[in-house]
């Protein structure tokens, strides 16, 4: 009992002793220091997209519109009305939510594919609202002057808060993953039929499941606003989402560890990439070649079999008893 | 009242180029049952290479390099969501991943600025609605090319295999028709396709790097609204689309004029249009 409770918590207990033995190092360096809360950010998003896509089948393309929700909830309640950051923490968590599971439970009826279309739409309808948000919500100039938390004003306390809050939703996203809920999500993800003969109300269960997803964007959206003290028209965009994605995507979405690798990884490297605007270049390919190599990602690929040339079990887990689905 | 008339017939003859891009997200997706996000991203870089050639060594060279790029997306897509191992969200992100390396391409090579031409100096008078001609060749175009997909659908070898490989691929298959190779050109035809609507779009409304994705939603949306199982329906709905936008920017303030047909869009997909796919638990 005692060892599987263990085998529960060794994702979050991996996160936490890495950030344990890395923050002696960067301790005096506010560069590196911002750095790694920005990876806490981003691996939140990450594992947002971790649970839509690598559990749920649900392949969202507005990790960072649900993140700009929450980052704007919580930069409105506290410079236009003085609210404290934990109403802008609540609010953060449930908007998205509110947002994103009856648009889910709209569309998620049957099929995933069309929700991912939804998402995009979603993304570029938001950005415009933001845009036309006039003084609510900054317009083009955007809101500055976000407090920083009282509980973490200095980069030390938000680098430590940062990754508390991964460690936690590791926590949570493990546990729930393991539960029955997070069973009949994955049958419901490769077999909807057979989870609906058991008894699961596939379309609400992915809902619920797209909205908690989206909740935690919201969550890296709320640190997002708290860490740089300003949001914009242009902070979270849909850029963003396809950076957040490829990061997901690349560590491996599926797993627990993956997207919080991928986004490590990825915001370590642009640090060194050119010119933000052949980024996309080098992001678009990357994310082909890692697709057609290791479609799993680098820690949901199997490299003993894959470098053997047996066949791969990744292969195995996506085959479907037929083909030609838009046929129906 | 005229001014309705104006809104409705402009928005109908921009809606016949999302016609165009509708064409094709529906054969991919009755082929397939996927679709190429990176449809807009063709129809960008068909009209960025257009812009800066010109003439009809450029309309060749945009048709060209649109063909190209859903050549590279074809072989990508096969490799990912090949018969006996469907993922078909595995494959729209495989799509995605090129359509952003095409718009960070064109924005790199071609620059922010925005896409135009206008070839005409006069315009066309229809009851004191002015009209571009160049909205006469676009229409042309586009009937001509849905004519000649029509005939090649219904009445050639080809598009009955096509059409065959939709109904039942493993059926298909096991009768001799080269599946893979069918879906294959689906996505080519629609990098052609693309071309020929970036072409019209820079002639017509114009583009610029980031509208790849906001072309990829017209097409789509268009696709949707008669039902994603008949291309011809698509073009249709691309008038549709056209009006919506028209009578948004008529109509509606500044960034609503925008947003609406997003959320008109939104209101189709949440009526279940895209849903038969995974009626049967993906059994079919």
């Amino acid at each position: 009992m005692q060892g599987s409770r263990l085998k529960l918590l060794m994702p979050a207990l991996s996160v936490v002793v890495v950030i344990a033995v890395i923050s002696p190092f960067i301790f005096s360096s506010p560069f590196w220091l911002d750095n790694s809360v920005l990876v806490a950010i981003f691996s939140l998003m990450a594992l947002s997209v971790g649970m839509a896509y690598g559990q749920a089948g649900i392949l969202s393309i507005a990790p960072a519109a649900f993140a700009s929700v929450g980052a704007f909830a919580t930069s409105v309640v506290t410079t236009r009305y003085g609210l404290s950051p934990l109403i802008g923490l609540v609010l953060a968590l449930v908007l998205p939510m509110v947002l994103a599971y009856p648009m889910a439970r709209a569309i998620t009826r049957l099929s995933p594919l069309p929700l991912s279309i939804a998402t995009l739409l979603l993304s570029l309808v938001l950005e415009l609202a933001i845009r036309e948000g006039g003084d609510f919500t900054g317009g083009y100039i955007g809101l500055s002057g976000i407090p920083t938390l009282w509980f973490a004003p200095n980069l030390v306390s938000m680098h430590i808060l940062g990754w508390m809050l991964v460690a936690l939703v590791l926590i949570l996203y493990v546990n729930l993953t393991n539960s029955a809920i997070g069973r009949a999500v994955r049958t419901a993800r490769h077999d909807p039929l057979r989870a609906t003969a058991d008894g699961v109300h596939v379309p609400s269960l992915l809902a619920v499941y797209f909205a908690l997803s989206a909740s935690v964007a919201g969550l890296a959206g709320w640190l997002y606003a708290h860490h740089l003290t300003y949001m914009g028209p242009d902070s979270l965009t849909m850029h963003v989402s396809i950076k957040i994605m490829l990061m997901a995507v690349i560590g491996g979405a599926s797993t627990f560890l993956g997207p919080i690798l991928g986004a490590a990884f990825l915001t370590l490297i642009t640090l060194y990439l050119p010119a933000a605007e052949t980024q996309g270049m080098i992001f678009g390919a990357v994310l082909i070649v890692v697709l057609l190599v290791a479609p799993n990602g680098v820690l949901g690929t199997d490299w003993r079999t894959f470098f053997n040339g047996k066949k791969r079990k990744s292969d195995v887990a996506r085959v479907q008893p037929a083909v030609g689905g838009g046929a129906a | 009242m005229f001014e309705l008339a104006e809104y409705l017939l402009r928005g109908a003859l921009l809606g016949v180029t999302y016609g165009l891009l509708a064409f094709p997200v529906s054969l991919l997706f009755v082929t397939t049952g996927s679709v190429d996000v990176a449809l807009g991203a063709y129809a960008v870089l068909a009209a960025a290479i257009m812009y800066t050639v010109g003439g009809p060594a450029g309309v060749i060279l945009a048709i060209g390099a649109a063909v190209l790029a859903s050549t590279v997306v074809g072989l990508i897509s096969m490799r990912l969501n090949r018969p006996g191992a469907v993922d078909h969200v595995i494959a729209v992100l495989g799509t995605f991943g090129l359509a952003t390396f095409l718009e960070s391409f064109i924005l790199t090579i071609f620059g922010t600025s925005p896409m135009i031409r206008q070839p005409f100096a006069t315009f066309w008078d229809f009851g004191n609605i002015r009209i571009s001609p160049q909205m006469g060749i676009n229409l042309a175009v586009c009937i001509v090319i849905v004519s000649i997909l029509f005939i090649v659908l219904q009445r050639t070898p080809f598009g009955r295999a096509m059409r065959a490989s939709a109904v039942n691929p493993v059926g298909a298959a096991l009768n001799g028709i080269p599946v893979r190779l069918i879906w294959f050109t689906t996505y080519v035809l629609g990098g052609l396709l693309a071309g020929v609507a970036g072409v019209l779009i820079l002639f017509s409304t114009g583009a610029d790097y980031s509208t790849a994705f906001t072309l990829t939603i017209w097409g789509f949306g268009s696709a949707i609204i008669f039902g994603m199982h008949s291309p011809l329906r698509g073009f249709a709905g691309g008038l549709i689309i056209g009006i919506v936008q028209a009578l948004s920017s008529g109509y509606l303030p500044g960034g609503w004029a925008t947003a609406a047909p997003l959320i008109f869009i939104f209101v189709i997909l949440s009526m279940g249009r895209m849903n038969q796919i995974a009626a049967t638990g993906g059994r079919v």
